[in-house]
């Protein structure tokens, strides 16, 4: 059952996407079929979730067959509770990302092959592409999967970015082509040096039978984790990502954050911890740069005036606290990330969609002159008030655990790791917190909140409230709409129960991660 | 049971929910719910709290583990005579306070949020106190800082509300990394999350003094926060621009309340590291010095009881501090009855003055003759006044410190002689700055009529409805009658040795009350019936400027910094790009001949390479 489980999962998003380019020309349509292929993908991907019984390895669990026969790559796919979160992750926000996109469709129906139909189909791709990176266990189908999955990025923030600066979204789209396709190409380079050492692509044999040592191995691991960093991103390497998030559309960004990035976290996880000798200089590097990025993002979240290059900025830090886990080398260390990777792609997700439904009524996500939305839409602002608690690492929602988790196991890292280095990187990544609530706080004060009222004060007196109010509304502008919120109830959902049972998730990790990478602590 | 503690739990975050999704229908719907489900919220506190009450055994359950890399993080509840006590305390006070805020807050388009808020907060403090894990506890510790924050803010059209939810929010949330990294320590230490098994073990012996000195300050780091007290002191007062029900509930009940809690709940741990006890000692006898001195000369009328409110708390430090553990803990419920009679009584009086500047009010005795009752006994309790509950708790502390200082050896002698001398100054200061505000308020004669035209349209200031009233009766009772409870503490906390009543020092408290009042009484006649003292504005306190200069004017250069690094990094990076494809463009166009051979050659090619070196490496 699981083998077909597993196909069926690349190959519904696949036949929809061609569904929806042979409909293409109807517009509404050809976005409704995408929609429905999401769903059903959705409904798919809940089943596989359903039915896997958590452990990689054991017979009928995975698909393994030969793919290259000449270079002994294969077509191994297999699901276990690393990457069962991440898969259910993704269909969820393709999901809420194509039905928010159904919404737009009518608008403009020309003749030829409609722009959002392409759009939709464009998605579906992606879709495909990284749920066939989530479930390879071949080190070449993984990258293969990767590319299929950043190619179709290109255009999407090429001709569907921002609509009102052209070069900038050129250039943004391009700059991200780069990065990124020169890191996957890193990483393959990595991986063929493992395959000499490990003699296998496969990473199941490896994660159990490779013991990384000497300098080839350390060479093989710096490429892997290099190639890795760039998609992460990891700081220094993340100057690709505020333009390529902010120029997007939004369905592109939201799909760059909430999914993209975690094809490198994930890949920190799944294919760069089995090739990886805790004894290395090379692991408290990574995490010291997770750090540096933490802080580092905060900081520049701290002075952006844009809203969408914020959102993207904070990213990075988020990110940072995903590598910080997987670089303790523990079981709490990969729990953390994957816990923090799910919550980043609720959050960041649902924020996106927020900054998205803002440029729709106000053009613009310029912090400058956005202001008093309290005021004109309170829903709206509302749940965007709460998508930044949720940010920001409020306890109770999904943004506190994997974070939180992740300083403890910094604390309490693996046995081979310098203990002092790592408690001073869970103090720094601490403040990171702090700052992070800043920035946030920051934001609702400067976007959310204001008015016009500026009572007169004593020096030493308080004032509590008795001026009118900011009146509720404005001409105009609608708050929330009915479509907009199936698209942020589920991620508002989902937030709130992974907050409140973080155990639904951790569980399944922990087993996981205990039988993929034996002799984690 | 242990489902009912669940239920109190979750009560409260299923009556928010319900405020915020129907809460606009209509006002039946409204203030049906806030008030309804605080009310059955109180009913099943004292089904809960009255059994643990006195010699109880606690109750403890597990309703559910992650079985997760290292200790189990568990969905656990735990209920003692403090959790009784303090559940009875939050849940009044909050069941209260919506009463109250159905008069208060009569008209406000915000109320169905304001309200959620409320019942969010009492949630949180229910999940603090019932709450048997370090995780669990720290949930519930932090939703309260954002319910804060987003109370505090109620009023965002005021830049004061805006700073002070900001200042309140980070400045608490700093503090909680303490709290964070303490659980993280013990953590490692006991291979367990659980307060009563950690509390237990240590309990037990085994731990040499000061062993676990790192996780006793860390904890402390965090009540410093949350408790307000020095050198995190000032988010307080400046959270006064929030609806002033909120800040009964803050100051009473929850939120600052709750940093004495988590004192008391980690009791053995301090026990165990006296270091931690005389931190908290000293940063207890500044803190309530500073605050007491504010208090004394502000003129506003919330912030008088927002520095009391510190003050009260550092008293409570106090005893803690010097192993009193009775004497703390009933004077943070004695503190929490009047203190709530006081802000509730305070925004009686802003309802109808329309402004909190205490030179604007006055001859309030006539016209608010129910809010004078209340509030005259609020400020006698806090003064502490015989026989009311704050003479009694206010005794039981003083005369703990006394005994520490002569015979303690818990703290060195030293420090609970400086801290004796605190609690005792801080008495006079404290009868000082309440008989003061107290006769501003009501006794002074009446201000001029301002000219402004707000003011004399206004109509002339008049009672508060019956739901802002009847909770300041209502707590006029505890306020009353809360001695008994120092006189019989086994009701509270079981049998025990209890040495909380102190007959010379409360003879030599009750002569230095009635001197200062005199003195004070001495000094308003002179001044003519106004102001006891010049309007003396103290400066703004100093650690506020340093955090200013120390930590955000630093970080804000960081900031932009970083984003004009990152600026440049890219254009440079932009600028270099641009160079290089032009290079590569020249080398591409002698590549381009249109044929797509060519490219499936090179693609072909390329693969080959790959495998080759594929090959090649194995």
């Amino acid at each position: 059952m699981i083998p077909v489980l597993l196909n069926g999962l690349l190959v519904a998003p696949a036949v929809f996407a061609l569904l929806t380019a042979v409909l293409a020309r109807r517009e509404r349509l050809a976005v409704a079929t995408a929609a429905a292929g999401s769903l059903v993908t959705f409904g798919w991907s809940v089943w596989l979730a359903v039915e896997h019984d958590g452990a990689l390895g054991e017979a009928g669990s995975t698909v393994d067959a030969v793919w290259l026969t000449a270079l002994d790559v294969h077509w191994a796919l297999g699901v276990d509770g690393i990457s069962a979160p991440l898969v259910l992750m993704t269909t969820l926000v393709f999901a809420t990302a194509l039905l928010s996109l159904f919404r737009h469709a009518p608008a403009d129906a020309e003749g030829g092959p409609s722009r959002t139909a392409s759009l939709a189909v464009l998605l579906l791709v992606i879709e495909a592409g990284v749920l066939g990176a989530f479930l390879a266990l071949d080190m070449v189908l993984f990258f293969v999967f990767f590319e299929v999955a950043l190619i179709p990025m290109w255009f999407v923030i090429n001709a569907w970015g921002d609509a009102y600066d052209a070069r900038a979204r050129r250039r943004a789209a391009t700059r991200f082509l780069i990065f990124t396709v020169t890191g996957s190409a890193v990483m393959l380079v990595g991986f063929l040096v493992v395959r000499a050492e490990a003699g296998t692509f496969d990473i199941v044999r490896v994660a159990s039978s490779y013991t990384p040592s000497g300098a080839t191995a350390l060479a093989a691991s710096v490429l892997v984790a290099l190639g890795l960093a760039v998609k992460t991103p990891l700081w220094p390497l993340h100057i690709w990502l505020p333009d390529a998030h902010s120029k997007a559309p939004t369905v592109g960004s939201v799909v760059l954050a909430a999914v993209l990035l975690k094809l490198g976290t994930y890949g920190f996880l799944r294919f760069w911890m089995p090739v990886t000798s805790p004894e290395w200089l090379l692991v408290p590097v990574v995490a010291a740069l997770a750090v540096v990025g933490i802080v580092y993002a905060a900081l520049a979240c701290l002075a952006q005036t844009d809203l969408k290059r914020l959102i993207a900025y904070s990213s990075v830090g988020h990110m940072g606290f995903v590598v910080l886990g997987a670089a303790t080398f523990t079981v709490g260390g990969v729990q953390a990330a994957v816990f923090a990777s799910v919550a980043h792609g609720l959050i960041t997700g649902l924020l996106f969609f927020l900054a998205g439904s803002i440029k729709d009524r106000y053009g613009t996500t310029d912090l400058a002159r956005l202001k008093v939305l309290y005021g004109k839409v309170p829903r709206l602002a509302g749940v965007f008030a709460f998508a930044a608690m949720a940010s920001l690492g409020l306890p109770g929602l999904a943004g506190f655990w994997g974070e939180m988790l992740a300083i403890r196991a910094a604390v309490d890292q693996a046995a081979a790791l310098p203990e002092d280095t790592y408690r001073w990187l869970a103090f720094v990544a601490a403040l990171g917190v702090i700052l992070t609530s800043a920035y946030f706080l920051a934001l609702i004060r400067t976007m959310l909140q204001g008015g016009p009222v500026t009572p007169a004060t004593e020096v030493d007196s308080t004032v509590e409230l008795v001026a009118d109010t900011v009146p509720a509304g404005e001409p105009g502008v609608v708050d929330a709409r009915g479509s907009e919120w199936v698209t942020w109830a589920p991620l508002v959902l989902l937030t709130l129960v992974l907050g409140v049972a973080p155990g639904l998730l951790l569980t399944p990790v922990a087993d996981a991660t205990a039988s993929f990478l034996v002799g984690l602590g | 049971m242990s489902w009912v503690v669940l239920l109190l739990v979750a009560l409260p975050f299923a009556s928010a929910a319900l405020s915020l999704f129907v809460g606009h229908r209509g006002e039946v719907a409204e203030r049906g719910i806030a008030v309804g489900a605080s009310a059955i919220g109180l009913g099943l506190a004292f089904v809960v709290a009255f059994p643990h009450l006195g010699d109880a055994t606690p109750l403890g359950h597990v309703f559910a583990r992650t079985s997760a890399a290292g200790p189990a993080i568990e969905l656990s509840v735990y209920v003692d005579q403090l959790t009784a006590a303090m559940l009875l305390l939050a849940h009044t006070v909050a069941f209260l306070v919506q009463v109250y805020s159905l008069g208060y807050m009569a008209g406000d388009p915000r109320y169905p949020s304001y309200a959620a808020l409320i019942s969010i907060f009492t949630g949180a403090m229910t999940l603090v106190v019932v709450a048997d894990d370090l995780w669990v506890l720290l949930v519930g510790w932090e939703l309260m800082g954002m319910c804060s924050y987003f109370l505090i803010s109620h009023h965002w059209e005021l830049r004061e509300a805006r700073a002070g939810a900001v200042k309140a929010f980070l400045m608490t949330r700093t503090a909680d990394l303490g709290l964070l990294f303490a659980i993280i320590v013990l953590g490692v230490r006991f291979d367990t999350y659980r307060i009563s098994t950690i509390m237990g073990e240590i309990a037990d012996g085994g731990f040499g003094r000061d062993e676990l000195w790192l996780p006793a300050l860390l904890v402390t780091a965090a009540v410093i926060g949350k408790s307000a007290q020095f050198p995190l002191h000032t988010w307080l007062p400046d959270a006064m621009p929030g609806p002033t029900p909120i800040s009964a509930l803050i100051h009473a009940a929850t939120m600052v309340a709750a940093g004495v809690f988590l004192v008391a709940r980690t009791f053995p741990l301090y026990l165990s590291a006296p270091a931690a006890l005389t931190t908290l000692a000293l940063v207890a006898s500044l803190t309530m010095i500073i605050s007491a001195t504010y208090a004394l000369f502000t003129n506003d009328l919330k912030r008088v009881l927002a520095w009391s409110t510190v003050s009260q708390l550092a008293y409570m430090f106090g005893a803690l501090a010097v192993g009193a553990y009775a004497a703390g803990v009933l004077h943070l419920l004695a503190h929490g009855a009047f203190k709530a009679l006081l802000f509730l009584a305070a925004g009686s009086v802003v309802h109808a003055v329309g402004t909190t500047s205490m030179s604007a009010m006055g001859g309030l005795r006539e016209k608010l003759p129910d809010t004078f009752v209340t509030m005259t006994v609020g400020f006698g309790a806090l003064a502490g006044v015989v026989p009311l509950v704050g003479f009694f708790t206010k005794d039981a502390v003083i005369g703990s410190v006394w005994d520490a200082a002569r015979h303690g050896h818990l703290v060195w002698p030293w420090v609970a002689w400086v801290l004796f001398a605190s609690t005792v100054l801080t008495a006079v200061l404290t009868v000082a700055y309440s008989l003061r505000a107290w006769l501003m308020v009501f006794l002074t004669a009446a201000p001029p009529l301002a000219a402004e035209p707000a003011v004399s349209e206004a109509a002339e200031p008049h009672e508060a409805p019956l739901s802002m009233k009847v909770p300041l009766y209502l707590l006029t009772v505890p306020t009353l009658l809360g001695g008994l409870v120092v006189v019989y503490p086994q009701a509270v906390f079981g049998d025990g040795e209890y040495h909380l009543v102190h007959p010379g020092l409360a003879v030599v408290m009750t002569l230095l009350v009635v001197a200062t009042a005199l003195a004070v009484a001495w000094q308003w006649r002179r001044s003519g019936g106004r102001d006891p003292w010049h309007p003396f504005v103290l400066p703004h306190p100093a650690v506020d400027r340093v955090y200013a200069v120390g930590v955000v004017r630093p970080v804000r250069w960081l900031a932009r910094t970083v984003r004009a690094g990152d600026r440049d990094v890219i254009d440079r990076y932009a600028d270099g790009a641009g160079a290089a494809t032009r290079g590569l463009g020249w080398v591409l166009r002698q590549a381009q001949t249109g044929n797509v051979q060519t490219y499936l050659m090179v693609v072909v090619v390329g693969a080959c390479a790959i495998a080759v070196a594929a090959g090649v490496a194995s």
